[in-house]
């Protein structure tokens, strides 16, 4: 019988772990029934977990999960890396097809991941939450949850309209695409702005690939810093038999880390991910993996005082310029929050821009889309509702049920229902019985509350030309009753701007 | 994709001629409204069919058949925004039994379509009963010319309107603040696609001249429960009333009015079925066409 190669166990395992991320993923979707939690991987993202209640100044027990990876280098050290992380499966992946087979060595660029985790925690202490932009799960929440989902629907829409055109298997289609419809997305294609910076981050982690091997978990992924921080410490960890090594330099060059030094003997434990590859590939069996005492090495690439001072000064000012609110254009933005956001600052402070909402909504009402610099360079990419994209559906509050980190706050439905996200306001300038005096109220149509928030005013008109008079009814927002939800914006019949618009005013947060 | 679209356009109504959905049924010298009150959604119906000459004189063996409920809303039955589910499942067994080939149930939303088919239960009671209850996607419509239109000219149609053999509406009875009430014409909006809040304006004209192609062989207005005030979307279980009645007909002007009758406002004051009653769509007046009343109770 044939030996199970340890190597295989762990590709399985990434496999594993990379598809039961997918189906976190997936389960992000109305009808919301989860069976595993869809924020799991960011809970349990120790990166997510520190920046976030240091930023945000709070503790939340679910981040509790995030312990178990944060504590795991003590005994494996960055095994979360070669074994877990969905993000670094993905590169393997991409690595497969585009790294060369002999990798550059990139140590000297290695520490720029702990200065980049350096400053992160900074602005987290100065209370900024930058973290997202390079925190390995949040960029892999949105690549397949927005991204993803995105290209799931160009696709399988392209080939499935295209039968049901050409009438191949009509029903079959249908059942196919109701069936998508039923569990997983939307009938609609979901639309979303600000798809490109995502895409771009996601591009550039792959083609990194390009320079090395796993060049991205080498040199700038601020949670494999992290965890490799904490793996020097590590007992288990490789083994070379001296008297069994032939110095032949196999493993050196297999190394996707590049974490073996020149002897072929010593390994950069914050560098080595125990992926097992040098093991199986050493032609005369003189590596093992085993617990060990843990020897400090002395030749680890530390931060030098230099670099962690300049780290410093920069999260000082970088953060600095975040509270100036430079960019921050308080007043006269339409930033619109979902509803059960957090206070501004709070929000933005929290949240990590996994973009769960925005996939969610995007199964929902659709208004919920990635921010660029309307909100302030502090908002970028997190959710803000655009209604002439979406509205808020009435009986949906999935935005908030699915929030990992509760910067929009999970409101019961009842509780949604009333909560006002903002008021509407005619354009009369735009409106069509203002502007046209002709009948239209497909805004009053289209309230959803149980005693409409736009009501109508009937009046006669005389046109001046004809002579004519007809009634009119000319709408008005009840700002009491108004809850902002947006769908008479949404559905306004004007192209263009619509003759009715959300404001902020009265928005309530939390 | 524009391209393609035009061909396939160009082909189907090259092939088609012009595109009019014609009434499979054979016309009636008179045209006959029932009205029937009191009974179960399955009598109600069962006993229309009967009224009106059996479920046969509407459906034949193998017929491809159309239902049209309104699904609109993400709103449960009792809130009055949707058709009976139980109405329209006993509609669709009745026309399964009679030999239909296939029932299909589709509506473009106004909610998210997945949250309106599930909260209104069409989609799981229809669906049981046996009907294909599909989503409609923008792939599904056809842009049709509407030859005889005062104020739309063409417009994107549900391309399996032209193919059914028989199409059967089934409106529920409600206020609706610009037409007055939306009853069986403003129902075939939901078989139409494109920027429809175009279609308000103006309101009457566009709704008959969608109506001038989508011709359905059947109404049966839902007026089991009533939606008063706030609609069309209600919301409100203050403003529902039980009248447990069915309206019923060939002539869908007819049975408009006489619907209008049921909820208590005057046909006449119906902007669009004037209009349709001028354009020979059918007949407006109640009193010159009494509805044959049917009570299971009194």
């Amino acid at each position: 019988m044939k030996k199970i190669r340890k190597t295989a166990i762990r590709r399985t395992a990434q496999i594993g772990f990379l598809g039961l991320f997918v189906l976190t993923v997936l389960q992000a979707s109305y009808p919301f029934q989860p069976w595993i939690p869809p924020e799991l991987f960011l809970w349990a993202d120790p990166l997510t977990a520190i920046v976030t209640q240091l930023a945000g100044r709070f503790f939340d027990p679910v981040f509790l999960i995030a312990l178990l990876v944060l504590l795991s280098p003590f005994i494996f050290g960055r095994a979360f890396c070669g074994w877990v992380c969905p993000l670094g499966t993905s590169i393997d992946i991409s690595d497969k097809y585009l790294a060369k087979k002999k990798s550059k060595s990139t140590q000297k660029f290695r520490s720029v991941k702990t200065v980049l985790l350096i400053i992160f925690l900074l602005f987290a202490v100065f209370g900024v939450q930058l973290s997202w932009l390079m925190d390995p799960i949040p960029i892999l929440w949105r690549t397949f949850g927005v991204l993803g989902m995105s290209f799931f629907f160009l696709f399988t829409n392209t080939i499935l309209n295209g039968l049901y055109d050409a009438n191949i298997f009509p029903d079959r289609v249908l059942d196919i695409q109701d069936n998508i419809s039923a569990w997983l997305f939307p009938v609609s294609t979901p639309k979303f702005l600000m798809l490109l910076l995502p895409f771009v981050i996601f591009i550039v982690i792959l083609a990194m690939g390009k320079i090395s091997r796993r060049f991205w978990c080498r040199n700038l992924c601020p949670l494999g810093a992290l965890l490799g921080l904490l793996s020097k410490f590590s007992p288990f960890q490789r083994v070379v038999d001296k008297a069994a090594c032939t110095s032949c330099s196999v493993c050196q060059k297999k190394c996707k880390m590049d974490a073996i030094e020149d002897d072929y003997i010593r390994t950069e434990k914050s560098e080595c991910i125990l992926c097992l590859d040098c093991r199986e590939d050493c032609p005369t069996d003189a590596i093992s993996y085993q617990f060990k005492s843990p020897v400090l090495m002395k030749t680890a690439p530390d931060l030098s005082r230099r670099s962690f001072i300049g780290a410093g000064i920069l999260a000082l000012f970088g953060s600095g310029l975040f509270s100036l609110n430079v960019l921050n254009p308080r007043k006269t933005d339409r930033r619109l929050r979902p509803p059960g956001s957090l206070h501004e600052d709070d929000f933005v402070e929290r949240c990590i821009r996994c973009e769960e909402c925005v996939r969610i909504c995007a199964t929902s009402g659709g208004c919920l889309q990635m921010a660029f610099l309307e909100t302030g360079l502090e908002g970028l990419m997190t959710p803000v509702s655009k209604y002439r994209i979406g509205y808020c559906e009435f009986n949906c509050n999935l935005c908030g049920q699915i929030c990992p980190t509760k910067a929009i706050q999970p409101l019961d439905l009842e509780k949604k229902q009333e909560t006002k996200i903002g008021t509407a306001f005619f354009l009369t300038d735009r409106c069509i019985p203002y502007r046209l005096n002709e009948n239209c109220i497909v805004c009053e149509e289209h309230c959803p509350l149980p005693e409409k928030a736009i009501k109508l005013n009937e009046k006669e008109y005389t046109d001046l030309e004809t002579g004519e008079t007809r009634m009119i009814a000319y709408p008005y927002v009840d700002t009491n009753l108004c809850i902002g939800c947006g769908i008479c914006e949404n559905k306004c019949p004007l192209e263009g701007e619509a003759g009715i618009i959300i404001t902020r005013e009265g928005e309530e947060r939390f | 994709m524009d391209r393609r679209k035009f061909l396939k356009t160009t082909a189907i109504i090259a092939g088609a001629g012009l595109m009019v959905r014609k009434p499979g049924i054979a016309s009636e010298t008179s045209p006959t409204v029932t009205l029937i009150k009191n009974g179960s959604p399955q009598e109600l119906a069962a006993k229309a069919f009967e009224m009106l000459g059996g479920v046969s004189r509407f459906i034949a063996k193998g017929d491809y058949v159309m239902v049209k409920p309104n699904m609109s809303w993400d709103r449960r039955p009792e809130y009055a925004a949707t058709t009976n589910p139980e109405l329209v499942s006993a509609v669709v067994t009745l026309c399964l039994n009679a030999g239909a080939k296939k029932v299909l149930i589709v509506d473009n939303t106004c909610n998210d379509a997945r949250r309106s088919y599930k909260n209104c239960q069409i989609q799981e009671m229809a669906g049981k009963a046996g009907a294909d209850v599909r989503f409609v996607r923008d792939t599904h419509y056809v842009d049709t010319e509407i030859p005889d239109g005062t104020s739309i000219k063409r417009w994107p149609i549900h391309a399996e309107v032209f193919k059914v053999d028989k199409l059967i509406n089934i409106p529920i009875l409600k206020h609706h603040s610009l037409s007055g009430l939306t009853i069986g014409f403003k129902n075939m909006m939901g078989l139409v696609g494109g920027n429809r809040g175009r279609i308000h304006r103006p309101f009457a004209e566009s709704i008959v001249d969608l109506n001038r192609v989508i011709i359905p062989d059947l109404t049966i207005v839902d007026a089991i429960r009533v939606l008063r005030r706030n609609g069309p979307s209600g919301g409100n279980l203050n403003d529902v009333d039980t009248l447990n009645t069915i309206i019923a007909g060939t002539d869908r002007v007819l049975v408009d009015a006489w619907s209008a009758r049921v909820f208590g406002t005057e046909p006449e004051s119906l902007e669009y079925l004037k209009l349709a009653n001028a354009a020979n769509m059918g007949e407006i007046d109640t009193n010159k066409f009494p509805a044959k009343h049917f009570s299971f109770s009194t």
